[in-house]
């Protein structure tokens, strides 16, 4: 056989080989018989089940479908009982306040009718054994820090006692990071972060993990001993993970899966178009706010005010110049919402802060009040009498943006730079990892080093109390207060705000609202959707700002 | 043969060794860390955060960090709960015991994580890499003994194609075309899977595996039967015009005879070369196609780790790389001796 004969051999092998093996593939397409089962898209294997030790952000996802909480949040903020018999407040008797010492108790009251999936009962021994799991092995979150005791009074009372007024105790053992464990099952002297229940938890919620491929899949499958009468209605959950976007939209429109968790905005766009067999579903409430973070300071140097970002007249014609709806409507195709104070959530959206005018004309004239003009012609203005610099200071900065975020983030990036080119501000762009911008001091971290100018980054709180994140930007006292801008009246309206006595954690809120709106330490320009791509046949499914998609899993539904 | 080998083995130890120093100090010295995980959404505090520290072995000294990871902790004594005083000894052997450490994200052994992967990424490159060597070396062959006719053209025009598409933009194709586009006509469902290594839920069957092994197999091939193709030819060009093939054919020898034991033979060392460079890939996996075929292999064992700054995932599989590639090295001048009889090693 000559080699033109063999090639051919070779070619008409290779097309049979491809015909036969596409041709006979007749078993179902990747994900198993689709009957009563659905397929989740997300695109990064989960760490474990297990809302503390998170990285991707999908661990509490995962973990709604096995583990349950004593509360949770809905989509509109309202905090809900799960494993417990109703949430402890003041009017209840539940939380007792100690006026005098600003110290306060909650009772949690546990339902009796929660069984892990091997039919033992869910008690408060569990809720204890988590909460010493976490100390014992250093894990944090922001409760531990107000928490004096956990006990347990009976098998299912938990008595929790606070060194200070907490209001967010409602959601201490629950929201979207705390699961109960089970003491009888978890390997306790492995600890919280080493131990069996993080790959192979055991049951309490709606589903028991089947089986974890790492980076490939995991399968979920009903629990017949979930608490609520006749749920799940779904047989079978599987996760597969999917790191490339394309592909994930391709398989929603072949019908190889049911939810994309959190596309991005093209992909929304075409879950909204009719007739493809997907659809899409957002939050009625929003989360994570993209703001600019101006360095008060110096890069690198806590004692050097800025030249120009530490006066509050350049901050304001930084935000008078920049075009949100623009970036809302081009950029991420309309899926977004103005928001410009860290109060926008109700009930604080009633602060009446006003929406402030996209005004380039006015942020020039801004600038030139504050004393930075273009004398030389060069497009870039100069401090030609300004309080805050050195004359002949030029106008630039640099402006950093985290990579991770992807095309959108970029491209508003560049729409902000050209907008403050056209009334004289330069700008040195830059695209940071994440693993850098908020990386440790020593280890070149650019946030908690102040080594940066200006950054842009979307952050947002879970739940309903945002006391503890507008502490963390804003209090003097607080190591995350990246922009360095202190304020003694707000470290005042702050320490109000701890508080369970609502309209006085309104008043507070509303007072710290108006300093923010006043100073502008950050720039909050809009908060992005939750949203999510589904299929046709999905039904019940509610995206929840304050807690995974998976919230309700129990309640879905497929269509016949 | 024997002492020659013992040789570059011994020889390899110390350049492993500089390699791992380079290797370790560059994935420390890199800016950014393992507790940006910590920082952004999760305001650890001060303390707990030097506890994750001193659990990791990242309070110590970048050499002290080298010499745990080379020889482990387990003979020396060390600070566990952070007073300041020493009150016992570590756990770790080492990577010369064979403990690579944990993970800082999932804290599962090194190993394991590897362990999980590699029969994957080994399973999806040796495909590649045969159906290279299958398609590659007839088309280098053919273009070069019908040097400029058509079929050299076409298969010309053909490489330097299949060099210049980005693997990437190709890989988002194929799925576009043969998951998207085209269907089974039988079934109607799509031809093939948009990614997996089989169908989740069905019996095992070697056509499914077949099924799921195709499209990343293809994206692979494309690029490298380019290189591979154009390579042999260059190199067959090269050896059919040597005296020792005219001679062949003067002695009487058939052309089959001529082109496949002499020509091929002789063509084929260079090509071991380059072989033996391709080799750790079996190892390493390909990123593009894991990533875009969801494939659970070592590529994306390795990008997370490089994200999440998780340095003992990155460090084993960089260590574990850099053997195989002395090792790959060291079996292509093997290969060489026996495929050159000219070729002696003293």
């Amino acid at each position: 056989m000559n080699f033109r004969k063999s090639l051919k051999v070779l070619i008409f092998g290779l097309v049979a080989l491809l015909l036969l093996v596409g041709v006979t593939g007749c078993g179902p397409k990747t994900s198993g018989d689709s009957g009563n089962s659905i397929t989740i898209l997300i695109p990064d294997n989960p760490v474990a089940f297990n809302g503390i030790n998170t990285d991707t952000g999908y661990e509490q996802a995962l973990g709604e479908l096995v583990m349950l909480s004593l509360s949770e949040t809905d989509p509109n903020g309202n905090v809900f009982p799960e494993l417990a018999v109703e949430i402890p407040t003041v009017e209840n008797g539940g939380v007792v306040l100690d006026e005098d010492a600003w110290t306060m108790t909650a009772t949690w009251k546990l339902r009796e009718d929660v069984f892990w999936a091997d039919g033992e009962q869910v008690t408060a021994d569990d809720v204890v054994f988590t909460w010493n799991a976490m100390v014992d092995a250093g894990a944090w979150y922001a409760p531990m820090d107000y928490t004096e005791s956990v006990e347990k009074v009976d098998d299912f009372t938990i008595l929790v006692t606070f060194s200070t007024v907490f209001p967010a105790y409602n959601l201490m053992f629950g929201g979207e990071d705390v699961f109960i464990y089970p003491e009888h099952y978890c390997d306790a002297e492995a600890g919280f972060y080493e131990w069996n229940c993080d790959s192979q938890p055991l049951s309490s919620g709606p589903y028991i993990l089947e089986e974890w491929v790492a980076d490939d899949h995991l399968t979920f499958v009903k629990n017949e001993n979930y608490f609520e009468e006749g749920k799940p209605a779904i047989d079978q959950v599987i996760v597969r993970i999917v790191p490339e976007e394309p592909v994930k939209q391709q398989m929603m429109l072949e019908g190889d899966a049911d939810l994309h968790y959190w596309p991005a905005e093209p992909a929304s766009n075409l879950y909204k178009e009719e007739g493809n067999g997907t659809k899409w579903a957002k939050s009625p409430t929003e989360r994570w706010v993209m703001r600019l973070i101006p360095n008060t300071y110096v890069k690198g140097d806590p004692e050097t005010p800025h030249p120009f970002l530490s006066d509050v007249r350049v901050r304001r014609a930084l935000r008078m110049s920049i075009d949100v709806d623009t970036i809302i409507n081009d950029i991420f195709l309309g899926y977004g919402v103005p928001v410009w104070n860290d109060f926008f959530r109700p009930p604080f959206n009633s602060c009446d802060i006003p929406r402030p005018e996209y005004d380039v004309e006015g942020a020039a004239a801004l600038l030139e009040e504050a004393g930075w003009t273009d004398s030389d012609g060069d497009g870039v203005r100069e401090c030609n009498g300004c309080d805050t610099a050195e004359a002949g200071t030029m106008m630039t900065m640099e402006y950093a943006i985290y990579a991770e975020y992807g095309e959108s983030l970029e491209l508003a990036q560049q729409l902000i730079a050209e907008s403050w080119k056209s009334i004289g501000i330069g700008t040195d762009l830059q695209i940071i990892e994440g693993a850098i911008m908020w990386a440790e001091a020593e280890d070149g971290g650019t946030e908690i080093a102040g080594l940066f100018e200006l950054d842009m980054w979307d952050d947002g709180y879970p739940g309903t109390d945002p006391s503890d994140q507008i502490w963390t930007f804003y209090s003097s006292g607080s190591d995350w207060n990246y922009g360095h801008w202190t304020n003694e009246d707000m470290d005042g309206y702050i320490d109000e705000m701890y508080t369970v006595y609502e309209e006085d954690y309104l008043w507070a809120a509303c007072e710290a609202a108006a300093i923010l709106e006043e100073e502008l330490p950050q720039i909050l320009l809009f908060s992005t959707l939750e949203m999510h791509g589904l299929s046709e046949r999905l039904n019940g499914v509610l995206p929840n700002s304050n807690d995974p998609v998976t919230w309700n899993v129990a309640d879905w539904t497929l269509e016949e | 043969m024997g002492t020659y080998i013992v040789r570059r083995l011994l020889q390899a130890i110390p350049m492993l060794l500089l390699v791992s120093i380079a290797l370790f100090a560059l994935v420390n010295i890199a800016p950014g860390g393992p507790m940006s995980a910590y920082s952004r959404t999760n305001r650890m505090p001060e303390e707990k955060k030097e506890e994750i520290r001193r659990k990791f072995g990242l309070d110590k000294p970048l050499p002290v960090q080298y010499v745990v990871w080379l020889v482990g902790n387990d003979w020396m004594q060390i600070d566990t709960d952070g007073d300041g005083i020493s009150d016992g000894n570590g756990t770790r052997l080492g990577i010369l015991r064979g403990d690579f450490g944990f993970s800082y994200k999932t804290r599962e052994p090194v190993l394991a994580l590897i362990a999980d992967r590699l029969p994957n990424t080994v399973y999806l490159m040796f495909f590649t890499l045969l159906f290279t060597g299958i398609v590659a070396v007839p088309v280098g062959v053919i273009s070069a003994i019908k040097q400029y006719s058509g079929f050299d053209i076409t298969a010309t025009t053909l490489s330097f194609m299949g060099q210049a598409i980005p693997e990437f933009w190709l890989g988002l194709l194929l799925i576009l075309l043969f998951y998207g586009t085209l269907d089974n006509p039988f079934t109607g469902e799509a031809l093939f899977p948009s990614g997996g290594m089989q169908t989740l839920g069905a019996e095992f069957s070697i056509l499914d595996r077949a099924r799921h092994l195709f499209l990343p197999v293809l994206m692979g091939l494309v690029g490298w039967v380019a290189w591979y193709s154009r390579f042999l030819r260059s190199s067959m060009l090269e050896v059919i015009n040597q005296d020792y093939i005219r001679t062949a054919r003067a002695k009487g020898q058939t052309e089959q005879k001529v082109l496949y034991k002499h020509a091929l033979r002789n063509a084929l060392i260079p090509l071991v070369t380059m072989f033996a460079l391709d080799f750790p890939y079996i190892f390493t996996g390909s990123l593009y196609a894991e990533l875009l075929f969801s494939w659970p292999g070592m590529g994306r064992l390795f990008y997370n780790a490089a994200t999440s700054r998780d340095y003992p995932i990155l460090m084993a599989i960089l260590i574990i790389g850099s053997g195989i590639v002395v090792l790959s090295n060291l079996m292509a001048d093997i290969a060489y001796a026996y495929l050159d009889p000219r070729v002696r090693y003293e």
